[in-house]
Formats: structure tokens, sequence, C-alpha cells
């Protein structure tokens, strides 16, 4: 950002959550943008002819995919490189398109060209170092400075629950545990694993292609079925979809199988949660079991944040499960919390 | 200060208006941005606390107040400026395209009457023409009958007399009345003709018009922050100490992370 003018208008704090599916940004200017993960570039020069753009994310790039070169560059929550001296094309490649998205993401911020910009990023708590080093290089040529953090921790001071806090952050990908109790979480501190929003849509799929024969559908249908109807627990509607059978719409009632599907995180949530807990200061084990936060895109689940409180009720005896308001935004608005809180003798020292 | 924060939040409500998303569609709106409430309250209460923050010390409440109003008004004018420069352009790209899609309209009614027009007029002067034959044909064939019925006077000699001034007659009055006829269509095809000649003038400039607001594409320099200065923790913030101490924990651990090789 060396060539532009005077930065005396202000300073716009950006936060950003780098998800597996989602990127998005909170600012103090108000704006709120979400962007899928997603980065295309045009395979070919007639493409590029055709689409205008020698880049294009989200929901245009998924749109364009057939002439594009399509890259997740956050697959299973962090950036697939490695940073050896070997790095092939592909990681290299993959490293652009990560570049690209928090470029894009900071844009969709919209920033003034004579404002600081000072970003703090909430990335997987267990990124790699590499990983991280890989985030910061690609955040450094867009804003004046930026810091990372751990993902669930910005959740969780999004919300000022500073300590004794256990986040849960269903992602895409995966599932990340995380215990906070005031200091940064270390190691020891975190829970993750694989079963996850994908993992239930492929177990939805399963289901669907073992109990309706001849239905057609693809894994984005299942998907959108599993955001609009996914539950656990008592079903609050009939899960009624319509499915192409030979051609021809038919009606399948797949509310049983939306549970069977959605009820594969309950148990390695609990057996998280069991860990996290049994591990921790006997004398503060109840207060943390009791502000348990559920975040990420699949704690939009209906009934999920009752039914962990129930199983921890259960295995535990005592529970109490919260779900964050604004699962999308948790993580954004968190960073941008944490932007806000953080001193200007450290920004200018990272700058 | 969440008494506060709840008063902000009640006043806010009460400000704000509802509409369906229904309504909002049927207006054509087909995509809104959302502020939430929070966002508004944090956007005002960082005015407040700013403004506060200055004039702490000693100043009586109403230096505080009037501070803090201008300066929620500076930070909401700067957004406010760029988002009418922004919807003041979309407006005009809109209000041009309807007023092209207006008069497209019009100039194609206008034209389709015309052609009506002339059609009409061809038809109704071809049959009433036909009609007024028959009449003529009728009163000349009653003056015959009349003359037959004496008898010093030749019939073929009466017969001409009296065609030959008939159609003197009728003769004039025909010209006279396709006259007065043709001039009143020339007038309505005139006026019509010149409407849209000047339709056609003004879609033109509008469109022009809309070709130079599209060129001016984005001036969106984005959006103000609601700071002016690097903020920190709130001195009044109840959990200072441990926020402090956080954010010290994530910036050594960003140092150690972001220290150059070699530097
Ligand atoms: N309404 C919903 N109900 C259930 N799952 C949802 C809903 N909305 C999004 N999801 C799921 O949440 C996951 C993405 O969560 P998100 O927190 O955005 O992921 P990440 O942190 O990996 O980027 C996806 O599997 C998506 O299908």
């Amino acid at each position: 950002m060396s060539d532009s003018p005077k930065k005396d208008h202000g300073v716009l704090y950006i936060g950003m959550d780098l998800g597996t599916s989602r990127t998005s940004v909170s600012a103090s200017n108000g704006v709120r943008e979400t962007v899928y993960s997603v980065v295309g570039y045009p395979k070919d020069v007639v493409s590029m002819k055709l689409l205008k753009k020698d880049v294009l994310f989200g929901k245009e790039a998924i749109e364009r995919r057939l002439s594009l070169k399509m890259f997740k560059p956050l697959e299973k929550g962090v950036l697939k490189y490695t940073g050896d001296a070997a790095m092939d094309a592909e990681a290299k490649q993959n490293l652009k398109a990560a570049s690209d998205l928090i470029g894009e993401a900071i844009r969709l911020a919209k920033p003034r060209k004579d404002e600081l910009v000072y970003c703090v990023i909430g990335a997987p708590a267990e990124a790699s170092l590499k990983n991280r080093e890989a985030i910061i290089e690609a955040a450094r040529a867009h804003v004046d400075s930026v810091m990372l953090c751990s993902e669930p921790f910005s959740v969780a001071y999004g919300l000022e629950w500073l300590e004794d806090v256990l986040v849960i952050d269903i992602g895409a990908g995966t599932t990340d545990l995380c215990r906070m109790h005031g200091t940064m979480p270390e190691e020891a501190d975190q829970v993750m694993f694989e079963i996850a929003g994908d993992a239930v849509d492929a177990e939805l799929k399963r289901l669907i292609e073992e109990s309706c024969p001849g239905a057609q559908f693809t894994m984005q249908m299942v998907k959108d079925i599993k955001e609009r109807y996914g539950y656990v627990g008592e079903p609050s509607e009939r899960c009624l979809v319509e499915l192409p059978v030979d051609g021809k719409p038919t009606q399948f009632d797949l509310t049983d199988q939306m549970r069977r599907a959605c009820s594969i995180l309950i148990d390695p949530i609990l057996k998280g949660i069991t860990k996290l807990v049994a591990s921790f200061d006997p004398e503060f084990q109840t207060k943390l079991k009791n502000r348990v936060l559920l975040a990420g895109g699949g704690s939009m689940v209906k009934g999920l944040d009752s039914a962990v409180e129930k199983a921890m009720k259960e295995r535990l005896g005592s529970g109490k499960v919260i779900r964050i308001e604004e699962p999308i935004y948790g993580g954004a608005n968190g960073a941008l919390k944490i932007a806000h809180d953080m001193p200007a003798e450290f920004w200018e020292q990272l700058k | 200060m969440s008494g506060f924060k709840e008063t902000l939040k009640d006043a806010v409500r009460q400000m704000s208006f509802r509409t369906s998303l229904e309504s909002l569609k049927k207006k054509g709106v087909q995509q809104v941005s959302v502020l939430g409430i929070d966002r508004i309250i944090a956007l005002i209460e960082a005015a407040v606390h700013r403004s506060l923050r200055q004039h702490f010390h000693g100043i009586e409440r109403e230096a505080v107040a009037d501070a803090t109003k201008t300066e929620f008004l500076r930070m909401l004018r700067s957004n406010e400026d760029l988002q009418r420069q922004k919807s003041e352009v979309e407006r005009q790209k809109e209000r041009a395209e309807e007023e092209i899609d207006v008069l497209r309209r019009d100039l194609a009614n206008q034209q389709q009457e015309l052609n009506l027009k002339l059609e009409q007029s061809a038809m109704s002067v071809a049959s009433r023409y036909q009609g007024e034959n028959a009449a003529i044909a009728k009163k000349v064939a009653d003056v015959l009958r009349t003359l037959s019925s004496s008898e010093n006077l030749s019939v073929a000699v009466a017969e001409e007399k009296v065609m030959e001034l008939v159609m003197d007659v009728v003769s004039s009055e025909r010209k006279a009345a396709e006259e007065a006829r043709a001039a009143l269509r020339d007038r309505e095809v005139e006026t019509l003709q010149r409407r849209i000649g000047k339709l056609n003038e003004s879609l033109g400039q509008t469109e022009r018009r809309l070709q130079e607001v599209a060129a001016m594409k984005s001036i969106d320099g984005g959006i103000s922050s609601i700071y002016r200065d690097v903020q920190g923790v709130a001195a009044d913030d109840a959990h200072q100490g441990k926020k402090k101490e956080l954010m010290a924990e994530i910036f050594k651990a960003n140092l150690k992370l972001q220290r150059k090789p070699g530097a």
C-alpha cells in the first residue's frame, strides 16, 4: 500500500474470519460481508476474454466454474501450502488464491484510501506455523498492519466471554472445540475433528440414496436441503423435498434421514467436551460446563444446542449451551473487537 | 453502560420503520443492505465515547453533549456523503432508464396511432364516396321521373341537362370537402410526425446521458470508519486489565510470527 495517499482520515479496523467454506469480514465502517472461500482463474485466453476478469470469487466463481481453474485455498481449515523449498506449482497457485481471497475480503470491507487499515484475522486454531506465515504474508499486501489470532478465541472475545468458555465451532470441514481460560488457548485447550458440515452432507446423501431409489441429486442440493431443514431432536416440521426420478419431480419425506444425518455431530462434540472439561482445573469445571458456546455455520442445525445440553446433563451431570446469535459473523465480529482493543504501539510495531 | 446501550437501542428502534420484504419487492428493491442495530449502537457509542474522553475534565455537560452531537453527525455525514453520491448516480441511471422506457413506449404508441389514422382515412374516404354516389344516382333518378311525366320536353335533353347540373354541383362540393378533409388530415399527420421526431430526439439524449452515467462507473471511494484514531481497550472497560493482558499475548505471538528473518 506504498502508493496510497496520506492516511489521515481515520482508522479502519477489519475483523476477518478466514473459514474453510466462507470468509467473512466485519469492519468499523459498518460493513459486513461474506464470500465463499472459493477462487477461480480463467482456464485459457478465450475464457478470460469471455469473463473479462482474471480472477473470480465465491458464488460468481462457482457459477462459472466450467471455464475456471478452481481453488479452495483454505480446505481443511488451513492454507494448503507446505512452505518447503520444493514447493510445487499447485501449492504456489493455492497460495496466490489465498492471497487473492484475502485481498477480495478486504476490498469487500470498502476501506478508504486515506485511512489506516488494521486487520485481525481469526484463523483456524490448528493452523500450522507455516500456514500462519502464509496468511500473514497474503494479508500484508493489502493492509497497513495485520495480526492473527485463533478463531474460537475471537468468537468468545466478541461476546466478552474472556474466561472459562468452551467454544464449539462447527464449520464445513472441521469442528473445533476450544477451551478458553483467560489466556491464549494452547495445544491442550483444543480439540479438532473432521465430523462437521461436510460430513453431515455426506451422511445425508448416503441416507437418501439408501431410502429414495432412483432419486437424482447433487451434493450441492443435499447441502441446500440440510441448510433449509437441518435439525436434531424433535422435528418442528416435516422435511418434504422434491427430487427428480427419471426426470419427473417426486416428493420425498426426508424428516427421519435429516435427523439421523445431523445427529452425527452430537457424539464427537460430547467426547470433545468431556476431554476438555475433565482435563480442566476441577474447581472450575462446573463453570466451564455452564458456558458452552456453539458457533459456526453448522451451529444453525435446529435443536443442536438443546441436544448437546441434554447429552451433557446425562453424561457430565450438568451443562448449559448457548448458540451464538450470528454464526456467520461471530468470528469476524470478535476479530473486529480485538482489532479495536489492540493498543496503537502494537500495531505500529507490526507495520 | 449497558443501560445507556439499551436506551440507545430503544431510541434507534423508535426511529426505525418497519417494512415487509414483499412491499420492498413491489417497489422493485431486489437487495437490501442491512445495518444491524448493534452496529448502529456501536457507531453512536463510539461517538459518545470519543467526545466524552476528550471533554471529561471540568467542562460542563452541555459542551460534552454538543461535542457528541457534532462528532456523531460528522461520522454519519461522511458515510452518508459517499452513500449519497453513489445512490445519486444510481438513481440518475434508474431515472434515465425509466425515461427511455417511457419514451420508447410513447414512440411506439404514436407510430401505431399514425398508421391507424392513415389506414382509417383511406378506408373511410372510399366508403363515403360509395354512399354519396348512390345518393346522387337516386336523386338523379327522382328528377328524371318528374321530368318524364311532362310531355313537351325531350327526355334525352332533359337528362343531359339535369345530369350536367347535378354533376357540376356535386363535383364542386366534393372538391371542397376533400380539400377540407385533406387539410385536416395533413395537420394531424404533421403533428404526429413532429411529436415522433421530438421523441426520437429526447430518446437519443437520454441514451447519451445514460452512457455518461455508466461511464462514471465506480465512484466508490470506500466508506469511512467510525474511528479517527487508533483506539485500544476503553479506560472504563470493566475487564480492562484482562483484555490488555490478552492483547499483549496476541501481539507477542504475532511479533514472533511476523519477525522477518534477519530483522
Ligand atoms: N442453516 C444451516 N443449517 C445447518 N448447517 C448450515 C446452515 N448454514 C450453513 N451451514 C453449514 O455450515 C458449514 C459452514 O460453516 P462455516 O462456519 O461457514 O464454515 P467454515 O468455518 O468452515 O468456513 C457448512 O457445512 C454449511 O452447510
